[in-house]
């Protein structure tokens, strides 16, 4: 089953159904989606930002990470769960665009380095390494190019050209 | 019914021609006005959650709002260029949106509210820096940030979803654009 077609049988499911029927349901998603992209990204941006010593410097790295990551895991929590029903809502629009595949992979490796990160800092608390430096700033970047490609889903013929799979579907972005 | 004319012309200006007919143009204008926005309400939020007494209770109010609000201006300035490109894109569909006008006067509240808040509650700062709780002047500046900067949000969003004038919630075109 290719996953064309798996998009197109979940988009007749009756929960895919039940979300399309509410007219205000999607903007109101995509809104509580958005504000959680917002809630999500700053938090690991302060946390990066005090690796790097620029922000807070003068307070344990520990207790900026105590501070900022129960924002940052639980507006992951509802992002997820936002993004999710955006994508059973409209799987074709979100499955079948070279944007959204690679938005995926990236957020997964995010949550993994996340959750490494997590474990790592409360054993250690000491300066920065020159390694981790290079991570968080990578890790910035990750971020950066998870929130672009959430937007490019919209446009993913005119970023992506002849590699987006929309045009294998006859140019129906639906 | 026709917008007035300096929508008009704002709309057939180069600037407005050049982002209609290039393709890439929108994604990026696009991309980038929701990361702006994403970071302004993020960094806000820092700050508001200070001013209300529910995060960074022992940290001064005056080092967590200078440590974000740099970002936050950063952003906002990044957003306000960005939102004008969609703007010069397709100005009369935007002057005639109920979504675009509420947007722009929440934006103008949040204005409001911020300068009240910085030219009298914060210039008495001091006073409460270190407080846990702030003045109740400043919890409700920090509540007011909040529920204006998030309708700011799902407004921006409303837009992608409404044409013209019409209230009723519909999407306009295959691609939802803000």
């Amino acid at each position: 089953m290719s996953l064309e077609q798996i998009a197109t049988s979940m988009q007749s499911t009756s929960l895919s159904e039940a979300l399309k029927d509410i007219s205000w349901l999607v903007p109101a998603l995509q809104s509580i989606h958005i504000l959680m992209v917002g809630v999500v990204f700053v938090s690991m941006l302060a946390i990066a930002l005090r690796v790097l010593g620029l922000m807070r410097a003068e307070m344990p790295l520990p207790q900026v990470w105590t501070r900022f990551a129960p924002f940052f895991w639980t507006g992951l929590a509802v992002m997820a769960l936002t993004g999710a029903l955006l994508t059973i809502a409209e799987p074709v629009r979100e499955l079948m665009t070279l944007s959204f595949r690679i938005k995926v992979v990236l957020l997964a490796i995010g949550i993994a380095s996340a959750a490494a990160f997590g474990r790592g800092v409360r054993v250690a608390a000491a300066p920065a390494s020159g390694g981790l430096r290079v991570a968080v700033l990578a890790t910035v970047a990750l971020w950066l190019a998870i929130i672009l490609l959430g937007r490019a889903i919209a446009y993913d013929t005119s970023v992506w050209g002849g590699w987006s799979p929309v045009k294998s579907l006859g140019g129906a972005a639906t | 019914m026709n917008p007035p004319a300096i929508i008009q012309s704002i709309e057939s200006s180069g600037i407005g021609e050049w982002l209609r007919s290039t393709e890439i143009a929108m994604p990026i204008v696009n991309s980038l006005h929701v990361l702006c926005i994403v970071l302004v309400y993020g960094s806000i939020l820092v700050v508001d959650l200070r001013l209300l007494g529910l995060r960074d209770r022992a940290r001064a109010v005056t080092a967590v709002s200078t440590e974000m609000l740099r970002l936050t201006w950063a952003a906002f300035a990044g957003a306000v260029v960005t939102g004008a490109m969609f703007f010069a894109a397709n100005a009369s569909t935007y002057w005639f949106n109920n979504a675009f006008r509420f947007k722009m006067l929440a934006i103008l509240l949040a204005g409001i509210n911020m300068l009240v808040f910085q030219f009298v509650t914060y210039r008495k700062v001091e006073a409460w820096d270190r407080n846990a709780s702030p003045p109740g002047a400043a919890r409700l500046a920090g509540a007011l940030s909040l529920l204006i900067w998030t309708a700011v949000i799902v407004l921006g969003r409303v837009i992608g979803f409404t044409k013209g004038g019409i209230e009723v919630i519909v999407p306009t075109d295959e691609d939802f654009a803000f």
